[in-house]
C-alpha cells in the first residue's frame, strides 16, 4: 500500500482473475428487475408506445396472459409502425418474435458477452417453462457491479472454501489475501460479552490510541464508529468472546474483529439498513436496530464480512487517510 | 451557538458531570437509538436521549459530542456518570420529556445535527 504499486501487464492479468473471481457468483436471477411491465399480445401497437413513455422503458415484454412470454416491442418497431402507418394493429401483427433471452442461472461473463454479441438494450429472462421471470437492461449490470465494489463480501463459492480451511478464515485478511499476523497488531482487545455494558471499551480505547499517532480527527471518528458498531455486534449477537485488532499506518488503518459465535446466517440480509435480529433487551440499549453494518459500510473505505451459521464472524474493514468524508 | 450552561439553565439541568469548561454548543441531536446518533451524529452537538446506560455516553464520545442530556425522571446509573468522568463528557439530567425539551433548544435556534441526509455518503 504504501510503495507505490506500478501495474505491469502481470499485475493486470491477475487483478482480472480476481474480478472474475468476484463477480463469477453473479447471476441473471440477481441482476433482473424482477416486477416486468408487459402487455399481452391482443394490445395495439399504440399502446404499447404509450406504456413505454409513460414507464419511460425502451422496449415490453408481450405475454400471453399467462406469463408465457411469446415476444418484445422494442422502440425500433414502435418507429417502423409509425412510418409504415399501422400503430393501431395489435401488437401480434409486428412484435418481434425471435428473441434471444437469459436463463435465470446465466452468469455475468456470460451476460456481458450476450449483449456485446446482440447489442439488444435488454434481454428477457426466462425460467426453464418459458415462463418470464425478469429483464435486464444495461444500466442494472452496471448497477451489480457497482453493489459489488462497494461491499466486497464473499459470495457462497468462495464462502465454502475458505470456511471449509478455517485456519484460512481467521489467518488471512479477507481483503487483500495476505496472511495476518494478529501478533504485530498495533492495537489488540479482548470483546468481553458477558457484560453489555462493557460495549464499546474497546472503540474508546482504539480511538485513544488513535490520537496518539494522529491529528485526523475526520478518520479517528471514522475508524471508532464503525469499530463500535462491529464491536456491539459481537456483544449482543454473537453469544460468544471476540477480538478487535488494528494497524494504523499513514495511508490506511485496519480494522478486523473476529467473534467465534453464532455467526451470521445471511449476509446479504444483515446488510439491509433496518435488518435485525436483536432481542428487546439490546433494543433498550440503542441499539439492534438495523444499522450495524449499513454503519459499518458508510465509514468504512472497504470492507468484508466472512460468516456462516455457527462458525463466528470476521469482519475487515479499511479506511484510508483522505477516504470517505 | 450556546454555551453549556445556558442550556444547563434553559432546561433546569441537574448536573451529574461537568468537566472545567464551558463548551460551545452548535447543534443538537436527539436519539434514543444510538446507531442514528453513529450514523448522522458529529463534533458539536449535544446528544439529547432517553437512554441512561453508559451507551450513551460512550456513543456521545465516539461521535465528539459535546455534552450528553438524559431527559425523563429516571435514574441515572452510577456506571453511567462513571463513564462520563472517565470520557470527560459533560453530563446533565433533564426531568422532563424529550420534546419538550427539544422545543426549547429549538426554540434557541439550535441547529438539527441528526438531519436526514446530513451524513458522510
Amino acid at each position: 500500500m504504501r510503495k507505490g504499486n506500478t501495474l505491469t501487464e502481470r499485475n493486470v492479468d491477475d487483478l482480472l482473475d480476481k474480478l472474475r473471481g468476484l463477480f463469477a457468483d453473479i447471476t441473471a436471477r440477481d441482476i433482473m428487475i424482477k416486477s416486468v411491465v408487459t402487455l399481452t399480445k391482443d394490445r395495439t401497437m399504440w399502446q404499447a408506445k404509450e406504456l413505454m413513455r409513460i414507464c419511460k422503458i425502451s422496449g415490453v415484454p408481450i405475454t400471453d396472459g399467462n406469463s408465457q412470454l411469446e415476444g418484445i416491442v422494442s422502440i425500433e418497431d414502435i418507429i417502423v409502425a409509425l412510418e409504415g402507418n399501422h400503430i393501431t394493429d395489435p401488437i401480434e401483427k409486428h412484435m418481434t418474435r425471435n428473441l434471444v433471452t437469459f436463463s435465470p442461472e446465466m452468469n455475468l461473463e456470460t451476460l456481458i458477452e450476450r449483449f456485446n454479441r446482440y447489442r439488444y438494450g435488454r434481454f428477457p429472462v426466462v425460467d426453464s417453462d418459458g415462463k418470464l421471470v425478469g429483464i435486464i437492461s444495461k444500466k442494472d449490470i452496471i448497477g451489480a457491479i457497482l453493489d459489488k465494489f462497494r461491499l466486497i463480501y464473499v459470495h457462497d463459492n468462495r464462502r465454502r472454501e475458505i470456511l471449509e480451511q478455517s485456519v484460512d478464515w481467521f489467518d488471512k485478511s479477507l481483503i487483500s489475501g495476505d496472511y495476518v499476523e494478529k501478533t504485530s497488531a498495533d492495537f489488540v482487545y479482548h470483546i468481553d460479552y458477558t457484560d453489555v455494558d462493557t460495549a464499546g471499551v474497546g472503540s474508546a480505547k482504539l480511538k485513544s490510541y488513535l490520537k496518539t499517532l494522529t491529528d485526523d480527527d475526520t478518520l479517528i471518528r471514522r475508524v471508532s464508529i464503525a469499530c463500535y458498531e462491529a464491536e456491539v455486534n459481537v456483544v449482543i449477537h454473537s453469544g460468544s468472546e471476540g477480538y478487535i485488532f488494528a494497524w494504523y499506518d499513514e495511508d490506511v488503518t485496519r480494522v478486523r474483529v473476529e467473534d467465534y459465535g453464532r455467526g451470521i446466517e445471511n449476509v446479504e440480509q444483515a446488510m439491509k439498513e433496518g435488518f435485525s435480529t436483536a432481542s428487546d433487551h439490546v433494543r433498550e440499549l440503542g441499539f439492534g436496530a438495523g444499522m450495524g453494518l449499513p454503519n459499518m459500510r458508510r465509514y468504512s473505505d472497504k470492507m468484508v464480512v466472512v460468516s456462516e451459521a455457527g462458525k463466528g464472524v470476521v469482519l475487515e474493514m479499511h479506511f484510508y487517510r483522505n477516504g470517505r468524508k | 451557538m450556546m454555551t453549556l450552561s445556558r442550556i444547563i439553565e434553559i432546561l433546569g439541568c441537574e448536573i451529574l458531570y461537568c468537566g472545567d469548561e464551558d463548551p460551545e454548543v452548535e447543534s443538537v441531536g436527539a436519539a434514543d437509538l444510538m446507531s442514528d446518533v453513529l450514523a448522522f451524529g458529529g463534533p458539536g452537538m449535544i446528544l439529547v436521549t432517553g437512554l441512561n446506560s453508559p451507551q450513551c455516553v460512550r456513543t456521545a464520545s465516539v461521535v465528539g459530542a459535546t455534552a450528553v442530556v438524559i431527559i425523563r425522571k429516571r435514574n441515572v446509573p452510577e456506571t453511567t456518570i462513571e463513564l462520563a468522568k472517565e470520557l470527560d463528557m459533560p453530563l446533565v439530567h433533564a426531568r422532563m420529556s424529550m420534546y419538550r425539551a427539544c422545543g426549547i433548544l429549538f426554540n434557541e435556534n439550535l441547529g438539527d445535527s441528526l438531519e436526514e441526509g446530513k451524513h458522510i455518503d
